[in-house]
Formats: structure tokens, C-alpha cells, sequence
């Protein structure tokens, strides 16, 4: 009998402790990697709205963008652990991630996808917050056009077909230059991925070719940093002008005069409202299925503007880590 | 009465074992979380190639004369070990960082994964960037501060730093220290929502590093005010402020700048297999470093190849490079030889090519970095105190080499028949293969092998372990369950002993009462009506009649006369009350060697005892009574004879309980005789069996038959003592 009673005693104090740690509300955020500065401004802004509405994040990435295995792996142990209450992924690859996902709607988890988006249609248990990508083509292309006054050649690179909002790009990037500017050509493609080596091999055997071209669309911060590589070794012979989007770190606007803006997502914005939609959905209210952000142009001239230095710092004032200096 | 189901039977025992199981571990997990901190040195195990209780999450970490190396440019590779449970302590060692980045020392860590900031505790370094000793907090997202160091050079790779961080309560010390500079730099700080305990651990960031002289101490209060003492110039980061100058960004990816080049061609590796066939030529090429110890290896998104350095270059796994050399064209890759490597800047390590080992033995993916399962059939040391697995996969064999250091324990605890998964550089050459096989794999650290699956569990030594554990816990499972039997029985009997008190208070006193009311009545007739006589008699013989037949159910219910005396005495002593003041005579006679019987059979032969002796008594008109109780081998024998008028067996008469006697005497297993004759008197015999003396020889006889009756309910034999209590 004394057994009994201590056995039950242990299992109900096991029970309630259990069901005691799990009462805050647990979002994990999975980005494409982490330790760069557009994913640490994302984590920002999911910590930002965490400490308002009371959730705890867990953060976790791969170590490498192209490591679609990593995702998905940390998505599934997300889903399976059933400790989450809401799921924030800015998919690697637009395919892989379709069959994790999908579990963890069937679980009923609320599930923000941001930045670029899946196959999947929004609704239900799934919303976007997406980087508005037309808009950001756009934006390219009334860039390119001032840089060239309305005439010249310009060259695509970087187009990755596993994620889908870069392929949106390149689409109507040239799309709005055949309709507005019809003197400016893109004269070269190329494809891309986040394997930097390979992209400075493309870059390389694009400027092994002598392109005539007076600008350089690079789709990818692994294509911009591809072609700054290829540029160093090549010291190719016409200059020309690069346009980027999403840059890695700081634009080196000071040690690259040839480049001239970055097109750049607000991932912090995302992973703010990301947060914040789960925690409204939660609580029943209607939130909407899709939610596109626009980008900013980063110049030389507004780099150190107040807005701009907010969009892409990563530092946030966190009640539980107010910690001072030593007494 | 019916015995408890197998279910029943095995949900009690389950239930014991496992309240049993948490009990034990609350015991041993309260011991464990008061286990205070002891001084650690790492020192002596590094020597010795010790790393057994260190777990790497990242990185490629291997011991090298002594030293821990990461090897990497990974983002946040980590080493850990220690307890979860060390609260107030010190770590401190001689740190060197291989490159740009930063590296340093963990402390009060848990949870961690792979991954940058992957884990929740405190972590300080030095880094080359701001040249900056860094504190802060990881929590799988990072707050640091920061203070600039004095030390003339700043932050330099390959100089030598010593590092000291100290946890107490919530506040975290970090100390710098060099040959050149020993007044120690400090940084601290207080947080109030602390990690209040956790292991320790070494943590790069990019650069890789080096860590010797590694000590954990406990750390108190005095210790931390020294170290506080000597903080200077606090250098704290005020949130929300941006980085001056992006200095203090340490997540820069690999910088946008390169080293100056020269103005030279560089070709793919691929290239150089077709290019140079007719004479040996100088070439150059870009391309990520894949293997650095023991040998050189460089691949490009075209390929790999090998380097032989013409001066030896500390390299990382991941940094990029520009390799000029002579190239020699090998079958399925190139070779550069007396070749210069020129860094150009730190990069994250390539991910392997995911191949079956047909594929890897074509020699497409010769000197590539691939990744590869296979089966263990053998393993053995190598030259250079290195270690060869021998595997296999779809019909291919291979080898994996693995480099001395911290692959001792992981060669060790690796069985053949293994599945794993391994990560490397396939090489092709005889140089490697000694033609054995057709390639093998130069692994970079033990990391770099993952055990998918173990050997099939069914062996011989686990067959025969299971058999043993399955047979004692039958042996604990029978003797649980007699246990719980007995206690049922004790139940019993103590209820018996409760109607027999309340039947005696109760039925007893009542016949008794109108027993004397109806004798009063008689006597104070006024008249003779012999009618009315003759009804108060037969009234009267009624009540004395059930007063004895009360009498006679209380005393069988009594179990205490069984309990306080042997069988042979109970019967006795019941037997000279019944027939207390008659004329029938009473013997009693044991024979054979007295042992002690089981309870529940004691019971049974009790009952039809008590039975016997009352039909004795009611219907036989006997002068003479005996009892006679003898010890067998293996069983117990009650006899109850008597001299009188006698039956026939088969047409007992009702009331004589012949039934009843019979199913009490199956339900123990013992045989049950009647040999009664008209005129010739009545012997009842009973004959239980009895558990056979346990001696040497016997014994596995007698274990056998006990497990097989028990839980299978089988046909008792006369070895057997069956405890069920079929009704």
C-alpha cells in the first residue's frame, strides 16, 4: 500500500510539473540559416513580439542555407516533439519542406511561412508573411533603368529555382522592363543556388565571356558575393554596375563602388508579425492568410538612415535579459 | 472461490516493478543533483587521447599532441561536457584561434543541437574582428558585451590567450590573460533571470581553435570578487545602439573582400585532368579545403584533388584557397604537387556528396567529399596509430581512416556488424588502397561517422541473457504471487474467525435462552397434558439439537485451533469437546517424519477432519474414534476411522457431506477415499501432497514443476504442491 501511494505520488507530481512547463506559449522559428544578419534581424523581431505577447521562442537553423536535410530535420523534430504551439519557417527549398509542413497543419499547429512561399495555398491553420518579391522587381528595374538612363544590357544571375519568390523575381523584373523600358535588354541568364563555390564558378565563366553588359542583376547574396570573387580574380575588362537583393551583412557599399543598391526584405518585420499572428490565431481571432511585406532600397546615401539601421539591426532589449554590469 | 486471473497476476506484478523502478531513480536522481562540482583537468586525458565523456556538436574536433583542435570554419561548432547539475564554478585554458573568428569557453550549458547559437547558457571568447574579449548569452539566439583588449596586437590567430570564465549565482566573469600581458583583462555581468547550472564546453566561431590546459574548479565568492577586482574599463554595448563602425557584427559571412590576387588564370579542378597529359605544368585553382590532417585535400564545385604543400600551411576544413602548383594528372582526379596555398578567406565546410559505394567505387568521386553507409565487418590499427574500418555495401568493400585522437573511443565502442554512415574523402589510388579495395574514405574526425544501427540484437550471449532474465522473473513472479495467495487465505480465515464470534454471540446465546425459557415453561405447567409435555419436549430437543449443530458450524469456523496447535492437536482437541460426556472414545497417532504442511492444504485436511469427526459423531454410533495423521516424502495422509454402524459409499445419505469433502480435498490436489461398509464401520482418507524436500539434487526437479504449474494451471503431480483453490 505504501508503495502504491508513493507511486502515485511521483506520477502526479510528474504530471503536474510537465503540465506546468508547458503552459507559455512555445513558437519555434526554423530560417533558412542563422548567424547572418538578415536572419538574425528576422530572429529580432520574433523575440520583439515574443516578449509582448508572452510566447518563448526557440530558434534554430541550418548552418548552411543549401542544407535542406538540416530543415527539415529540425522541422520534424518540432513537429513530433508536440511541445509547439506555433511554427515560423522561411523554407530552404520550396519542395522539401511541403511533406513536414504538412504534418504539422495535420497536427493543428499554426503555421507562418515567410519570406518565400510553398505550394501550398494559404488558409486554415497556414498564413504567409512574404516578402512582396514583384515589388522588389520592380524596384530593381526602376533602379537599373535610372542607372542607364532607359538604354543598355543588362544580366540576370542567380536564378534559383528552389525558392519560389526568386524566380517571381527574375520573372517580373523583365517583365517590367519589356513593358517600361523596351531599350534596356537582359542579354545574359544564369541560373543559381546557395553554394557559393559554384556560384563564383558561374560568375567566372560569365565574365570569362566578356559580357557586354552595364548591369548585373544578382538574384542572391551568394550570387553577389560569387561575383565580387569572380570580380577580384578576373579583373574583367568593361565595367559595370551591380544591383542585389538580400544582402548577408553590412553592404560594402565603401569597398565596392560598382555597387550600387540592395534590394533588401524586411525580416524583421516578418518574424515579428509572424509571432504575432500565431499568438492572435491562437486566441481565435482572424488573422489574414497572407501578408506581403515590401523591400527596402539600401543605397550608399541612406545606409545609415534611422530606418534603415532599424530594418537590419539584430539587437533587442529583452526583459529577461536586462542584465547589468557587475555591482 | 475462484483464482485470479493471468491478467490480474501480471498487471500487480508490473504495477510492484515499476513503482519499484521510479522509486530507485528519484533516490539516485536526488543524490545526483546535490553532486557538487570537483576539480576537473583535462589535461591528463587529452594526453591520453580521453575524450570519451566530451559530445561534439559541430565542428571537426580531434585531439592533436595534446591539444583539442576544431579544425572548422563552421559557424558555432561546440565540444561539450561536464554535468548539468555543476552550478557555482570556474573553466579556464590556453586558447589559439586558427583563423578569423572567435573562440572561447562555455559555461552553465544546456540544451544544446548543432546549430550557431544552439544552446542555452553563457559563453565568452576572443575575437579577431573588434578585437574584442566577448561575454554573453546564448539562449538559440545571442546578446553579448563586449570590451576591447589592450593587449598590444590585439586578437591575432595562432597567438596564445589565456581565458578564465567564472559562474556564480548570476553573475559570469571572464578573464583574459597572455604570456606578454598578465594583468588580466575582465568583462562581467549580472543576470538576473539566470541559467542557473550546466555544462561545460569549448565553442568556436569560424575561425576554429585550439584549447590546452583545460580545468574546471568549483568557484566561491572570494573567487569571484578577485576576479571582479580586476575588471577594468567595463566595456558595455548599449542595446538598440548600432554597431560602430560594423564592428562588433560578428555574424559576417566570409568577407566581401578578398586578399589581393595575382593576375592569374585560375582553372577548375576538373580541367586539369584533360589539360596537361603531354608534360607537367603549372596551374592554379580555387577551391575549399576539405581535408587538412594528414593529408591536403582542395575541391571546387567541379571536383577535388590532392595538395602536397611545398611548406606546410595550418589550414581549416572550409577555408578557400588558391593552390599554384605542378599538376600531375592522376587516373580519376589530379595531383598538385610542391604546391603553395594561399588562404583566401574562411568559409563554412562544403556538404558531402550523398553516394552508395558502387557509385564512390567508379572513381567518379575520387579525392571528392562523400558520404557513404556501409556495414562493419572488421576493424583493426593502422600505421601511424591511425584506424581502419572495414566495411561493405550492396557488394563493394571499403575502408575508413580515421586520424588518432579523440577516434580512439569511437573506434572502441563501434561492433561489427554495425550500420553506419560515413563522411569523408574517397580516394582511389593505390597509394591509399594497396589495391584491397576500390576506394577508401580519409575521415576528418570522428564526427564525421554515424552509428545507423547497432549488430542484430539476436545473438547468442543476448538469447541466453534473455533466457536468464525471463526464468527469474517467472522465480519472482510465482513467489509474488504465493505471497499474495497467502495473504488472500489469511483473509479467509479471519473472516471465518469473525462469523464464528458473531454466530457465538449471536445464534448461541439465543438457542440457549429458549432452550431454558422452554424448560421453565415445563416446569410450571399447572397441568399433566401429555400432549402438551410431548410438544415442549420435541421443542425442547429441537433447540438442543440446532444449539449443537451451532455449535459444532462455530468451532469449524474457528481457525485459531488450527493456527495454535499442529493439525493432529486441532482435530484432537475438537473431536474430546463433541463428544464431551459420551461414550465415544478418542484416539489420535502420527507416524512418519513430522514437517511442516502448507497452510492451505493444513486447511483443507482440517475442514474434512472437523467433517469427518461430526458424521462420526452424528450418524455412526460409534464407540470408537481414531485419528491418524502420517508424514510421506512427499505428501500427508489424514485418516479418520471410527467402529460404528457404517454405509454404503454410494448411496451416502444427505447430510453426510461427502461432496463437500471431496471438492475441499481436489481443490489442494489431494485424493479423497471413503471405505465404509454397513456394520463394518468408516475410514475416511485423504491423502495431500506435499512440496518434496528441496535438497541439491533435486532442486532443478522441483523448480521446473513449481514454474510450469504456476502459470500454466497444469495437472498436479506428486512433486507439485499446486496452491490454486479451485472451487
Amino acid at each position: 500500500m505504501c508503495l502504491l501511494c508513493l507511486g502515485v505520488a511521483v506520477g502526479t507530481t510528474v504530471l503536474a510539473i510537465s503540465c506546468g512547463s508547458s503552459r507559455q506559449e512555445l513558437i519555434a522559428v526554423i530560417p533558412e540559416t542563422d548567424g547572418m544578419m538578415l536572419w538574425d534581424a528576422a530572429h529580432t523581431g520574433a523575440e520583439k513580439a515574443a516578449s509582448h505577447t508572452g510566447s518563448a521562442i526557440y530558434w534554430n537553423a541550418p548552418m548552411r542555407e543549401d542544407d535542406v536535410a538540416a530543415q527539415v530535420r529540425l522541422i520534424e523534430q518540432v513537429v513530433s516533439s508536440k511541445r509547439y504551439q506555433g511554427l515560423v519557417i522561411a523554407p530552404t527549398q520550396a519542395l522539401s519542406v511541403l511533406s513536414p509542413v504538412r504534418r504539422a497543419l495535420s497536427q493543428n499547429i499554426p503555421t507562418v511561412i515567410i519570406d518565400t512561399p510553398l505550394s501550398l495555398p494559404p488558409g486554415g491553420n497556414l498564413s504567409y508573411i512574404l516578402n512582396d518579391e514583384e515589388e522588389g522587381a520592380r524596384l530593381a528595374a526602376e533602379r537599373v533603368a535610372r542607372l542607364l538612363q532607359g538604354r543598355g544590357n543588362v544580366a540576370l544571375l542567380g536564378i534559383n529555382p528552389d525558392i519560389l519568390g526568386v524566380t517571381t523575381r527574375a520573372r517580373v523584373f523583365e517583365q517590367t522592363l519589356a513593358a517600361q523600358y523596351p531599350d534596356i535588354h537582359v542579354i545574359e541568364k544564369r541560373m543559381g543556388s546557395f553554394n557559393i563555390l559554384r556560384e563564383r564558378q558561374v560568375a567566372e565563366e560569365f565574365l570569362a565571356s566578356d559580357p557586354d553588359v552595364d548591369v548585373c542583376v544578382a538574384l542572391l547574396w551568394t550570387t553577389l558575393n560569387g561575383l565580387f570573387s569572380a570580380i577580384d580574380s578576373m579583373h574583367p575588362r568593361r565595367p559595370f554596375k551591380i544591383v542585389a537583393f538580400d544582402i548577408a551583412a553590412d553592404p560594402p557599399f565603401q569597398q565596392r563602388p560598382n555597387l550600387d543598391c540592395i534590394i533588401q526584405a524586411d525580416t524583421k518585420e516578418m518574424g515579428r508579425r509572424a509571432v504575432e499572428l500565431i499568438h492572435a490565431k491562437r486566441r481565435g481571432q482572424s488573422v489574414p492568410a497572407e501578408v506581403l511585406l515590401k523591400p527596402r532600397v539600401i543605397t550608399r546615401n541612406n545606409l545609415n538612415s534611422p530606418e534603415i539601421r532599424q530594418m537590419m539591426s539584430f539587437d533587442w532589449s529583452l526583459g529577461r535579459w536586462a542584465w547589468s554590469s557587475t555591482p | 472461490m475462484t483464482s485470479p486471473s493471468s491478467i490480474q497476476r501480471a498487471f500487480f506484478i508490473t504495477f510492484a516493478v515499476c513503482v519499484f523502478a521510479i522509486a530507485v531513480a528519484l533516490v539516485a536522481w536526488c543524490i545526483w543533483w546535490r553532486s557538487p562540482v570537483e576539480v576537473h583537468s583535462y589535461q591528463k586525458s587529452f594526453a591520453n587521447g580521453q575524450t570519451d565523456d566530451w559530445t561534439a556538436l559541430g565542428g571537426t574536433w580531434e585531439l592533436v599532441s595534446g591539444l583539442m583542435r576544431d579544425d572548422s570554419d563552421e559557424r558555432g561548432a561546440k565540444l561539450i561536457t561536464g554535468s548539468s547539475r555543476w552550478r557555482n564554478y570556474s573553466v579556464e585554458a590556453d586558447i589559439s584561434l586558427l583563423g578569423q573568428g572567435d573562440a572561447g569557453l562555455i559555461v552553465r550549458s544546456n540544451k544544446e543541437e548543432e546549430g550557431v547559437d544552439a544552446y542555452s547558457g553563457y559563453y565568452s571568447g576572443i575575437r579577431t574582428l573588434d578585437n574584442a574579449l566577448v561575454l554573453g548569452r546564448a539562449e538559440h539566439g545571442w546578446r553579448e558585451v563586449t570590451k576591447k583588449v589592450s593587449i598590444p596586437g590585439g586578437i591575432q590567430p595562432f597567438a596564445r590567450y589565456h581565458l578564465k570564465l567564472l559562474a556564480y549565482d548570476c553573475q559570469i566573469v571572464s578573464a583574459l590573460t597572455t604570456a606578454s600581458n598578465p594583468t588580466p583583462e575582465s568583462i562581467a555581468i549580472t543576470d538576473p533571470d539566470c541559467v542557473s547550472s550546466g555544462h561545460i564546453g569549448l565553442r568556436s566561431y569560424r575561425s576554429g581553435g585550439t584549447w590546452t590546459n583545460v580545468v574546471v574548479r568549483p568557484a566561491g565568492h572570494d573567487e569571484l570578487m578577485a576576479m571582479l577586482r580586476n575588471e577594468e574599463d567595463r566595456g558595455v554595448r548599449a542595446p538598440g545602439s548600432p554597431p560602430p563602425d560594423n564592428a562588433a557584427f560578428s555574424r559576417a559571412q566570409a568577407r566581401l573582400t578578398a586578399q589581393p590576387v595575382s593576375n592569374v588564370h585560375v582553372q577548375s579542378v576538373e580541367s586539369l585532368r584533360l589539360a596537361f597529359l603531354a608534360r607537367p605544368a603549372l596551374a592554379t585553382v580555387h577551391g575549399v579545403v576539405t581535408l587538412n590532417s594528414p593529408l591536403l585535400f582542395v575541391q571546387d564545385s567541379t571536383g577535388g584533388m590532392y595538395v602536397k604543400q611545398r611548406q606546410p600551411l595550418p589550414l581549416k576544413v572550409g577555408d578557400e584557397v588558391e593552390v599554384t602548383g605542378t599538376v600531375n594528372p592522376a587516373v580519376f582526379s589530379s595531383v598538385i604537387e610542391d604546391a603553395s596555398v594561399r588562404v583566401l578567406w574562411e568559409s563554412i565546410p562544403m556538404a558531402p556528396v550523398s553516394v552508395t559505394a558502387s557509385q564512390a567505387s567508379t572513381g567518379k568521386f575520387d579525392a571528392t567529399l562523400i558520404e557513404v553507409q556501409g556495414r562493419i565487418t572488421g576493424k583493426e590499427r593502422g600505421p601511424d596509430n591511425t584506424f581502419i574500418l572495414d566495411l561493405e555495401d550492396s557488394g563493394q568493400s571499403f575502408r575508413a581512416v580515421m586520424n588518432p585522437g579523440r577516434s580512439a573511443y569511437v573506434f572502441d565502442r563501434i561492433k561489427p556488424e554495425s550500420r553506419l554512415s560515413l563522411r569523408g574523402i574517397c580516394v582511389v589510388d593505390p597509394a591509399f588502397t594497396q589495391n584491397l579495395t576500390p576506394f577508401n574514405l580519409l575521415l576528418r574526425s570522428s564526427e564525421d561517422l554515424n552509428v545507423l544501427a547497432g549488430p542484430p540484437w539476436w545473438s547468442t550471449g543476448h538469447i541466453v541473457a534473455l533466457l536468464f532474465g525471463l526464468f527469474l522473473l517467472s522465480l519472482v513472479s510465482g513467489f509474488l504471487f504465493q505471497r499474495v495467495e497467502n495473504w488472500r487465505l489469511r483473509a479467509v480465515l479471519q473472516e471465518r474467525e469473525r462469523l464464528a464470534h458473531e454466530m457465538h454471540d449471536t445464534l448461541a446465546q439465543s438457542f440457549a435462552g429458549i432452550g431454558f425459557q422452554l424448560q421453565a415453561i415445563r416446569n410450571n405447567l399447572p397441568t399433566q397434558d401429555p400432549a402438551l409435555q410431548q410438544q415442549l419436549e420435541l421443542a425442547s430437543n429441537l433447540v438442543r439439537h440446532s444449539h449443537e449443530e451451532a455449535r459444532r458450524s462455530i468451532s469449524m469456523l474457528r481457525p485459531q485451533s488450527l493456527e495454535s496447535e499442529d493439525l493432529l492437536s486441532a482435530l484432537d482437541t475438537h473431536a474430546r469437546l463433541l463428544v464431551e460426556g459420551g461414550s465415544l472414545r478418542v484416539s489420535s497417532e502420527r507416524s512418519g517424519e513430522i514437517r511442516p504442511i502448507p497452510l492451505r492444504i493444513a486447511d483443507a485436511l482440517f475442514r474434512v477432519g472437523l467433517e469427518s469427526i461430526a458424521n462420526t459423531v452424528r450418524h455412526a454410533q460409534a464407540t470408537e474414534l481414531r485419528l491418524h495423521l502420517h508424514y510421506g516424502n512427499n505428501s500427508a495422509t489424514l485418516q479418520v476411522e471410527d467402529n460404528g454402524t457404517g454405509f454404503v459409499p454410494d448411496n451416502a445419505p444427505q447430510g453426510f457431506g461427502i461432496r463437500g469433502m471431496r471438492r475441499r480435498t481436489q481443490s489442494v490436489s489431494a485424493t479423497f477415499h471413503v471405505h465404509s461398509a454397513p456394520g463394518q464401520g468408516t475410514r475416511i482418507e485423504v491423502i495431500a501432497p506435499l512440496p518434496p524436500r528441496v535438497t541439491f539434487t533435486t532442486w532443478p526437479k522441483f523448480l521446473w514443476q513449481y514454474l510450469t504449474e504456476t502459470w500454466n494451471h497444469a495437472r498436479p503431480s506428486k512433486l507439485s504442491n499446486s496452491h490454486s483453490y479451485r472451487g
